[in-house]
């Protein structure tokens, strides 16, 4: 019942952002967009990027079609986007946080700014420091405490080295000189199952992840500059006094190399227009976030800057191979 | 109990029950198309599912899967294809009966089977989800491991005659699932330098290229020896199936749907495993173990039975803990968020009548997908028995390519399926044993993640498997098996040496 009236509103919103939106008059796709998502269908981008592509209907003329084509860490449907024609009709939806630390770290043949133009940002990944609820640890305090009481004899998750929250948990140990293991699990779901089971002693995992479990979890601290805008119960790093590296994951539209920028700015703003509606802040709600959209330039500004902040932590992993 | 209210509820709604019905007959047919998982079916009909309520989205999924795991017994029988990877074990012995002129048969065994099964697994889930679930949360990386090196020694037993032979077999598997990405530190192993391979080697296009392509070729080199793959005769002598034919079955269902149903609760291991670990396990306690192979209804009985099981209890640690036990179960995840249910301990609170309502639909999905297949399936077997085999060998070949490239959409993958199918035809001109192989690949990588991540958490120590009570439990009940199997050759070598004196 919630959702036909989630449809319902999403629908009337987008009909009047039509009415109101002149952007869109230069550009008029006529065949359906695919969006190649790299990753699997049913994970954290494919939920986000599903939820854009329900709320496109009105604001786009044609469907928006998510293709998922997973494969080598995000690499293989990043290479297949990236020789698409482009002539607008193929674009790519993705993690662009992983997809920036995987070509630095594997040194790929695709990477986020020589392969593709940036169009726009629509949400936001962002990596929390997380406990199992019987943890003696009550604060990033403690933790750090446990860490440089016995160094390297804590254990911690994340969801894949490489991946944006292993950079960030490393980070966040390299910058105030702890010693702990990591354990890489595979994706999300097993990293946070090691936490509640108790395997290891605390993850880097995204920060809905923690989302239905507040019984069995506790949420130390959120690695960002501001608070989550759902958990805004959980403090920051910074706020807590610790240093840190900004590492999030944006979920980026990227066009490839040579797509026309009329199309790029008439897409640009279509993705405004979708963030801004009512539709896509309630899918985004259900799963524990928030519609954050970011122009294309100030989407590559930030990744620029994510790229030099965690480029010391990328030499380290390549050096031990 | 609740799951009769929620039955009544379910068996009152029509278009619920269309959806399942709907459900059962799309199962059956992907999970027949070599190639065509169940989940990759699911991935294609997921946006469908967006604009449905949820329940009828979720059984829709969930069924699906219950009857693709089914569907893929049919081609494992007819084509000596697995359709999914859990009905690589059922085609060792299904695709003997199907060249004795059985296929109905076994067929009609694989249905009965896999229906006990899944009727096993979805009751144990019923009355135990909270237990499984805590049951799941204890087992980490070392545990995992344990049960991976018990299955490895549980398997050895299809090794076949050469001991040598298969495992050198098994060895030849562990080295092609290592080509590709360390799961540990992500760096490229094996790969030459080539893109394609850092994606590792896709176990779909290598099981038809070893499976089909193999047989295939072997069938080209045999032209003109063997002509008519079916003898005349009476179809309903062949392809009837009597109670007495399957009694001997039943021992070996309900050992499977248990041991189907355990490794659905591990998360991670799947249907293929428990499939393997089924057959392996009844063919050592087989009173026939020497028809095993060659066309034993037991065969097939025992790893449809373990593939179904499976798929119950892998909902516990998937509802519970967001862990899923199988593809199916990653992709299922992504529906409930979707629809706005958030998974977790949680789930059972707010969504319960949900919930129950699912599992209602999973029971009348299964009555449904075994009452068609018991009489569908048989009449396509028949129908299929007579096409001549210079018709079919071709049909199949297309087919195989088709398959291959549809499984990712990737053409890499059909080169990988040729080169499997060179290989496949040469081992089994060797004697190597292609089971074996296959086998070993699909438990190689998930065993060493497990392996490796246990370690991480030691600092190197293997003391971590023999302190951890559920790790050793089962690294002994993998030496008591070996234990067991090296006295039984012995005996069988010291027999033979009598004789020869």
């Amino acid at each position: 019942m919630k959702r036909r009236e989630f449809i319902k509103t999403g629908v009337s919103a987008a009909a009047i952002a039509v009415g109101a939106g002149p952007a869109l008059a230069e550009w008029a796709p006529r065949r359906p967009i695919n969006a190649i998502l790299p990753y699997s269908a049913g994970g954290g981008t494919d939920a986000l990027a599903r939820a854009a592509a329900a709320s496109a209907d009105g604001i786009l003329p044609v469907p928006l079609v998510i293709v998922n084509k997973p494969g080598s860490s995000g690499i293989t449907g990043a290479t297949e986007a990236a020789a698409a024609r482009p002539d607008g009709n193929t674009v790519m939806v993705t993690s662009a946080g992983s997809f920036l630390l995987t070509s630095m770290l594997r040194d790929t043949d695709v990477n986020p700014f020589d392969s593709f133009q940036i169009i726009a940002q629509i949400g936001n990944l962002t990596p929390a420091v997380i406990v199992p609820a019987n943890s003696p640890f009550q604060s990033v305090q403690d933790l750090v405490d446990a860490a440089n009481a016995n160094p390297g004899s804590l254990r911690w998750a994340h969801n894949g080295r490489g991946g944006f929250h292993h950079v960030a948990g490393q980070s966040f140990l390299n910058r105030n000189a702890l010693q702990a293991q990591d354990v890489p699990f595979k994706g999300g779901g097993p990293t946070r199952a090691a936490v509640i089971g108790e395997q290891v002693d605390f993850a880097f995992v995204g920060i809905q992840q923690a989302a239905g479990f507040e019984n069995e979890l506790r949420v130390l601290a959120l690695a960002a500059p501001e608070r989550d805008p759902v958990r805004d119960d959980v403090p920051t790093l910074p706020e807590l006094g610790f240093d840190y590296v900004p590492v999030s994951s944006p979920i980026v539209f990227f066009a490839p190399n040579g797509t026309d920028p009329e199309v790029i700015t008439g897409m640009e703003a279509a993705l405004k227009e979708i963030t801004e509606t009512q539709q896509f802040a309630d899918l985004m709600l259900e799963r524990g976030n928030v519609p954050a959209f970011l122009s294309g330039a100030e989407t590559e500004a930030r990744l620029r800057q994510m790229q030099v902040d965690t480029q010391p932590v990328i030499d380290a992993l390549s050096e031990q191979g | 109990m609740e799951i009769f209210a929620a039955l009544a509820s379910v068996l009152g709604d029509p278009v619920l029950l269309g959806w399942v019905f709907l459900a059962a007959i799309v199962g059956m047919i992907v999970g027949a198309i070599p190639g065509l998982t169940a989940s990759a079916a699911i991935a294609m009909l997921l946006p469908l599912t967006f604009y449905m309520e949820p329940l009828p989205a979720l059984a829709f999924l969930y069924v699906i899967g219950k009857s693709g795991r089914y569907g893929g017994s049919i081609a494992a029988i007819l084509f000596n294809t697995p359709g999914t990877a859990a009905s690589a074990a059922t085609q060792l012995d299904g695709y003997p009966l199907a060249r004795q002129g059985k296929a109905g048969k076994a067929m009609k065994v694989a249905t009965i089977s896999s229906v006990i099964g899944d009727f096993t697994g979805e009751i144990l889930l019923i009355v135990g989800v909270a237990w499984i679930a805590t049951i799941a949360l204890k087992l980490g990386p070392p545990e995992l491991f344990a049960v991976y090196f018990a299955a490895f020694i549980v398997i050895g037993s299809v090794i076949g005659k050469s001991v040598t032979r298969g495992l050198a077999s098994a060895a030849l598997g562990v080295l092609v699932a290592m080509i590709g990405l360390d799961p540990i530190s992500s760096t490229e192993r094996f790969t030459f330098g080539s893109f394609d391979l850092t994606n590792g080697i896709s176990l779909v296009p290598l099981m038809i290229g070893i499976f089909v392509l193999g047989e295939v070729f072997a069938q080209i080199e045999e032209r003109g020896k063997t002509t008519e793959m079916v003898p005349d005769g009476d179809d309903a002598a062949r392809n009837g199936l009597t109670w007495a034919e399957y009694r001997p079955c039943i021992p070996h269902v309900i050992r499977s749907s248990f041991i189907g149903s355990f490794i659905g609760m591990l998360p991670g291991l799947g249907s293929a495993i428990a499939a393997f670990v089924a057959y392996g396990e009844g063919k050592r306690r087989a009173k026939n173990p020497d028809d095993w192979g060659k066309g034993a209804l037991e065969g097939v009985a025992a790893p449809e039975a373990a593939n179904n099981a499976v798929s119950g209890p892998s909902m516990a640690p998937l509802l519970t803990l967001g862990i899923p036990g199988s593809t199916i179960g990653a992709i299922l995840i992504g529906v409930f968020l979707i629809h706005g249910i958030q998974i977790g301990p949680t789930l059972f609170l707010t969504s319960r009548d949900l919930v129950f309502a699912l599992f209602a639909c999973g029971l009348i999905g299964i009555v449904m997908y075994g009452i068609i297949g018991y009489y569908g399936a048989a009449f396509v077997g028949r129908f299929i028995t007579r096409i001549p085999t210079k018709v079919l060998y071709p049909v199949i070949f297309l087919t195989s390519f088709v398959a291959a490239y549809t499984s990712r959409g990737n053409l890499f993958d059909v080169y990988v399926m040729v080169a499997a199918g060179f290989l496949g035809w040469l081992m089994r001109k060797l004697d190597f044993n292609p089971a074996a192989f296959v086998i070993s690949f699909v438990l190689a990588g998930g065993a060493e993640e497990a392996f490796r991540q246990a370690l991480l958490l030691s600092d190197n120590g293997l003391m971590i498997f023999v302190t951890r009570p559920i790790a050793l439990l089962f690294l002994l009940i993998g030496l008591a098996a070996l234990a067991v199997r090296v006295r039984s050759l012995n005996r069988q070598a010291r027999a033979v040496a009598l004789e020869d004196a």
